[in-house]
């Protein structure tokens, strides 16, 4: 890790933001309210009194996330480049399981937006099926993935059990747009590299590549960091999965990617 | 035996580890690479070594394994250090014990010239007047060209 406030010499030293480029970043959040089987079925048959409550709760998701900043003291206004807000019919816990997106082109993160997407969705679902449950609960709303920045990647780590792998299967089941449960490729930089990139790891669902390539994975990079030039070195060598590599090789969901300069111990 | 770890070694202590015992080996050799007060810079005052954890040791098994094929080899201790490192300390050890000295000098050698060019460690020198990242040598590579077959 280093100091973003220290430089070289370890003195103080004022960030300029002006000359940070803008990055871009994503966050995907999700959540769930839980509700009687019976209220489950009339969301899922559309008999609710007050109408289609799925579309309904995707579009107050939606504008939600465009006013983020109205709601939330220290929260910058956005300029979000998509937003998406999906749900899942869970029969097994009887709930439903909310996903929001949010993507941009900035300086500061959507983290913010795609938690307030969810939680408006989750208030909105509430809202629309009161009237024959009051009894709901809304639960486990939290971020799930981020990246971009200087931070970098931030994955949740779960420990699986089974609700999660009820959540996969359901997934599959589901016949509306169902989450898809990708396992993200993990990047990582070593010594010179990761000093001059400010980041240690990073992780990219592959969903987000233009391909299955190593050669997407370094343009997904490129697109993350504020010195993308660094990536551009001669003598910059590659491992996958521990194993050194060169040139253009096809990387998997659950790989392990590293760059690094040439090797120097001994 | 692979190790890589922060303490210092205790050379006759692998030494010991490799040749008690062992009955059949007519030969050890042994090498230890250290911190030196120059190298890129005239006043190197430390050098902080940085590793790859899980590909590293592979990367160092593959070696072992490579040199295994070549030699007869009876046993093979590769100790290496990672983390804050000053002049006169040791960073590396490699130990072969062979039948005869031939394939124990010779393998050794090999050992420690694939261990520079490919196990992934970084050193970072320190010096008066700042710190820097070690660049490759091209000498380094140079020498694996004699193991070509």
């Amino acid at each position: 890790m280093t100091l973003t406030h220290l430089n070289e010499r370890g003195e103080a030293s004022m960030v300029d933001v002006s000359d940070k480029q803008n990055s871009h970043r994503e966050a995907v959040a999700t959540g769930r309210i839980v509700m009687q089987p019976e209220t489950l079925k009339l969301l899922a048959d559309g008999d609710m009194p007050k109408g289609d409550v799925l579309a309904t709760a995707r579009i107050a998701g939606i504008q939600a996330a465009k006013r983020t900043h109205e709601l939330i003291p220290l929260c910058h206004a956005l300029m979000l480049s998509k937003v998406s807000v999906d749900f899942e019919l869970d029969t097994v816990e009887h709930c439903v399981r909310v996903r929001a997106f949010c993507r941009l082109e900035g300086r500061t993160g959507v983290e913010m937006e795609a938690l307030t997407a969810v939680s408006v969705a989750c208030l909105t679902l509430y809202d629309m099926c009161k009237a024959v449950d009051r009894g709901m609960e809304i639960m486990e709303v939290r971020l799930d993935h981020k990246s971009g920045g200087r931070s970098g990647v931030w994955q949740r780590q779960e420990a699986s059990s089974a609700a999660d792998s009820h959540a996969v299967l359901d997934a599959r089941a589901s016949d509306g747009p169902a989450v898809t449960e990708e396992t993200p490729i993990e990047i990582r930089f070593f010594a010179e590299l990761r000093e001059r990139l400010g980041v240690e790891k990073l992780s990219v669902l592959p969903g987000h590549l233009s391909s299955p390539t190593l050669m997407a994975v370094k343009e997904w990079i490129k697109s993350q960091v504020d010195a993308p030039q660094a990536l551009d070195q001669a003598r910059l060598l590659c491992a996958v999965n521990h194993d050194m590599v060169q040139g253009d090789v096809a990387v998997n969901p659950g790989d392990e990617v590293a760059f690094f300069p040439p090797v120097t111990g001994g | 035996m692979i190790a890589i770890q922060h303490d210092p070694f205790d050379i006759g202590a692998l030494y010991r580890r490799l040749s008690d015992g062992c009955h059949g080996t007519g030969a050890v050799v042994s090498f230890v690479g250290r911190v030196r007060d120059f190298n890129e810079s005239p006043e190197v005052t430390a050098l902080t070594l940085e590793h790859y954890p899980g590909m590293t040791e592979r990367a160092l098994e593959n070696v072992v394994e490579r040199a295994r094929q070549r030699w007869q080899i009876n046993d093979v201790i590769v100790v290496h250090r990672i983390g804050y490192m000053t002049p006169g300390d040791d960073i590396v050890a490699v130990l072969v014990s062979t039948v005869h000295r031939q394939a124990a000098f010779e393998a050794c050698a090999f050992i420690m010239d694939f261990l520079k060019t490919s196990a992934p460690f970084w050193k970072k020198e320190h010096t008066s007047s700042g710190a820097y990242w070690v660049s490759e040598r091209e000498s380094d590579l140079a020498s694996l060209k004699r193991w070509e077959q």
